[in-house]
């Protein structure tokens, strides 16, 4: 689904990302582990379009994608969660969900229900300001927004990053159940070790700008030193 | 008491065609991060359009249209031809467009002369209004002004260009990555941006003398309502633009155009001093 | 690292500058020569525009602060020399109406003025597109002030200043009011790279590189800005008095608008972050200028106005700025 070959990227005039290879199977659930200023969120937004790569490939579907501008990469399909999750506060939660959408002519402009199916809570809430939620509220709207347009391949950086536990463990449920409906590639960078255990059937780990390592996720359940080796500070 | 009110009338005439003209700059300011220094002589070239319809018998009301079309084109023409090459640097956006004004300013002198030049006013009629005779064009002035204003507002707060518009102002490069063209709601917008000040131009020709310096004297306006105001919503320019507009009139009136630039420009560098956000606040800088 | 990068970039500005600098001040000096009267006066005209440029140059290059009003500064440096030694001053009569007070009033004045003006604008966080625009608002209203202000000549400005005059010795001949541009140019030029190779001068460039580093080292960013716009008026203001004595007469259009603009583009075009490229800027545009708007007319600023797109879209840098920058 997605393939990534000897990708480099600099970020604030230093190189961060140093030859990244990667290959997600289509389907599936990756999450991409490492300390912090490895590279994760400069992997994201170049995959998403933000910074150009130096070198290198970015295919999604067999289809190069590196270097394209931001909002045609998004009409590729891929959904693109922050870190932070970058919603307009000062939009209501229709408003947001909307921007997703305005790519299309103007008949298909429309938020399907199944967005609302899996997160409730937006459905009952969609003339409210986003500014007013909490935190995994607005999670979950970033999540929605980024699903609308109903993208083959979704990204999401850091999603449990200052949110509590249990809303934490909602989102991976959302998650997995939205990946069992519609097939869709997930594509998560998660420092929450538990979050990455609920949800991810694969792990990759990121150092130095490079991934050093990739495991089933089944593997590091058994044995946790990879986890001590590429997270401890 | 009649003066009063003549003045009244006029303050809010000049009021809402400096809001017009600011709005554009604003829009393009808050999208692009251009302060367009070339606006004044959108202003101009939509005010000469009227001088052209003129000349060429067709009359003022032709212009009427002509003006925003027009000027619109060379606003999209000027985004194509410079200011696309200059995003990566906006401080440069400012001399380039600069340079766009004296360029512009320039082939008007050539192809229409350096002198003030007067056009017929298209509806000479007076109108009684409150007890006092008025030009009626100058109420048509203020009527289209106010429903450019308002559509402005409608586009902007209420369909899906201006959310996507207002969602680019917010945070780039979210709205890129929901599949936002930023750089055709740039190219959209500056257009848009040129064809307001240029309509506003050709509704002020027929009571103004055109000359290739008439965009200075909007431009400048405009440009203090909008940090008076603020650039962090479109309500920031009415409040801007009924200030320095509406103080400027006034001054003007009761003392002498000069005093009233130096009073109006005064006041606005010791608010900002006081408020660097303009009154109703700035917009959130990424 | 990068500080260090910078340092050795501007010790090699500095030194290939300087042997252009020394080049150039032979030619100046051996111009003389030539007995071409005509020229002399051109050239010391021209240099009084060069010294105006090299001011913005450290405004602008150097200290990041986009001005399009800086012939307020040039223009006031002018009428107040000019209003002093025609003793139309209040109390300045006698000996308080002579050149040297003229000169030393029109400096300082508009050094204070610009303090003052930049102590608003500075501390009211004004910076880029919105500091430009309020700089050139003050140049359209100070040049409408003097237009309208009959006392000092109006739309007309004032006529016969007499010539600079220095211990009872008169600069009459066009020779050696030359030399006296001259020494005044280099002593300026001089300043001016001390204040842009000093420690200063370093701060300056990395507040206007990246602001909010520079003040995270405790750097008070909006007092170097005041100091350096301060210099730059005050240099400007010396220009300005040097036109008056050159050129005999004053007038509105030296303090305004049309005046700010040909400057910027001199130092646009010429070299921004160069002082001696802002020299020559001021120099190539102003005998282009004399040959070209004879023979092109009206498209002359035409042509001017598109090159300055085109100048600021593909070298940014300058003509000259490149050149002698010491890199490719």
């Amino acid at each position: 689904m997605l393939k990534i070959s000897d990708l480099h990227a600099s970020y604030g005039g230093s190189l961060i990302l140093q030859g990244i290879d990667l290959s997600i199977k289509q389907g599936g659930i990756t999450a991409i582990m490492g300390r912090n200023g490895m590279g994760k969120t400069t992997l994201m937004k170049t995959i998403v379009g933000l910074l150009s790569p130096k070198s290198g490939r970015i295919e999604l579907a067999d289809e190069s994608i590196g270097g394209l501008k931001p909002h045609k990469i998004a009409a590729k399909g891929i959904g693109y969660v922050p870190q932070g999750r970058e919603i307009f506060s000062d939009f209501t939660v229709f408003e947001n969900l909307k921007l997703a959408t305005l790519r299309y002519p103007r008949k298909q402009r429309h938020i399907p229900d199944r967005i609302f199916e899996y997160f409730p809570i937006l459905g009952k809430r969609k003339n409210q300001r986003a500014g007013s939620f909490s935190g995994g509220e607005q999670q979950m709207l970033a999540m929605a927004r980024a699903l609308v347009t109903n993208p083959k391949l979704l990204l999401l950086d850091e999603p449990s990053e200052g949110i509590q536990p249990s809303i934490v463990q909602e989102i991976a449920r959302i998650l997995l159940d939205i990946n069992a409906k519609t097939g869709i590639t997930i594509v998560v960078v998660e420092q929450n070790v538990d979050m990455v255990f609920d949800l991810a059937d694969t792990c990759a780990f990121l150092e130095k700008g490079r991934i050093v390592e990739t495991c089933p996720v089944d593997d590091l359940r058994e044995d946790e030193s990879m986890i001590t080796r590429y997270m401890a500070v | 008491m009649t003066d009063l009110i003549i003045q009244i009338l006029n303050s809010m005439n000049f009021v809402l065609v400096l809001i017009m003209v600011a709005m554009g700059l604003m829009i393009i300011f808050g999208l692009m991060n251009v302060i367009n220094m070339a606006h004044g002589e959108f202003f101009l070239l939509g005010a000469y359009t009227v001088v052209m319809t003129n000349r060429l018998g067709l009359g003022f009301w032709p212009a009427l249209v002509l003006a925003p079309l027009v000027v619109g084109l060379i606003g999209m023409l000027i985004e194509y031809l410079c200011i696309r090459h200059l995003y990566q640097r906006p401080l440069d956006t400012i001399l380039a467009t600069w340079g766009v004004s004296l360029a512009i300013k320039q082939l008007i002198i050539i192809f229409f002369g350096p002198a003030g030049l007067t056009v017929a006013p298209p509806l000479p009629a007076m109108v009684s209004v409150a007890g006092v005779e008025y030009p009626a064009y100058r109420l048509f002035i203020m009527a289209i002004s106010l429903a450019i204003i308002a559509f402005t507002f409608y586009v902007f707060l209420r369909t899906d260009f201006g959310l996507g518009a207002r969602a680019v102002i917010a945070n780039r490069n979210m709205a890129a990555t929901l599949g936002i063209n930023t750089r055709r709601m740039y190219r959209t917008t500056f257009t848009f941006g040129a064809a307001l000040a240029g309509l506003a131009g050709a509704v002020m020709a027929p009571i103004m003398s055109c000359d290739p310096q008439m965009g200075l004297g909007f431009f400048i306006p405009a440009f203090l309502s909008i940090l008076v105001g603020g650039t962090g919503t479109l309500y920031g320019v009415l409040v801007g633009g009924t200030i320095v507009g509406g103080g400027d009139s006034l001054f003007s009136y009761h003392y002498s155009p000069v005093v009233a630039q130096v009073v109006i420009f005064s006041l606005a560098i010791i608010l900002i001093r006081i408020r660097p956000q303009g009154l109703l606040g700035g917009k959130n800088h990424e | 690292m990068n500080n260090t990068l910078s340092a050795i970039r501007s010790t090699t500005r500095y030194s290939r500058s300087s042997w252009i600098a020394a080049g150039l001040l032979t030619l100046f000096l051996l111009f003389p020569m030539t007995k071409n009267d005509y020229w002399v006066v051109q050239l010391t005209q021209l240099m009084v525009y060069g010294i105006f440029a090299m001011s913005l140059s450290l405004v602008w290059g150097y200290g990041g602060i986009l001005c399009f009003g800086h012939a307020v500064y040039f223009g006031m440096g002018a009428y107040i020399y000019t209003l002093i030694v025609k003793g139309m001053v209040p109390g300045f009569t006698g000996i308080l109406a002579t050149s040297i007070v003229g000169l030393m009033a029109a400096i300082i004045g508009v050094a204070l003025f610009a303090i003052v003006v930049g102590y608003f604008l500075f501390y009211g966080r004004l910076s880029g597109p919105y500091l430009g625009i309020v700089t050139l608002a003050i140049a359209v209203i100070v040049e409408r002030i003097a237009v309208d202000w009959y006392y000092i000549g109006g739309y007309n400005g004032l006529f016969s200043i007499p010539p600079l005059s220095v211990a009872g010795y008169e600069f009459t001949d066009p020779l050696a009011l030359f030399y006296v541009v001259l020494a005044l140019a280099v002593i300026v030029y001089l300043l001016l790279m001390h204040v842009v190779n000093s420690p200063f001068g370093t701060i300056l460039r990395a507040i206007r590189d990246n602001e909010p580093r520079a003040e995270s080292f405790g750097y008070n960013s909006a007092q170097h800005k005041i100091i350096t716009f301060a210099i730059g008026a005050a240099v400007a203001a010396l220009s300005g008095a040097l036109f008056a004595i050159v050129t005999e007469f004053v007038s509105p259009t030296l303090i305004g608008f049309g005046l700010s603009t040909e400057v910027l583009i001199w130092v646009a075009l010429g070299g921004k972050e160069v002082i001696l490229a802002s020299f020559l800027g001021a120099l190539l545009v102003r005998t282009l200028e004399t040959y070209l708007s004879e023979l092109m007319a009206y498209y002359w600023i035409l042509f001017l106005g598109i090159f300055f797109v085109a100048a600021v879209i593909y070298f940014p840098k300058g003509v000259f700025g490149r050149l002698l920058s010491g890199r490719r």
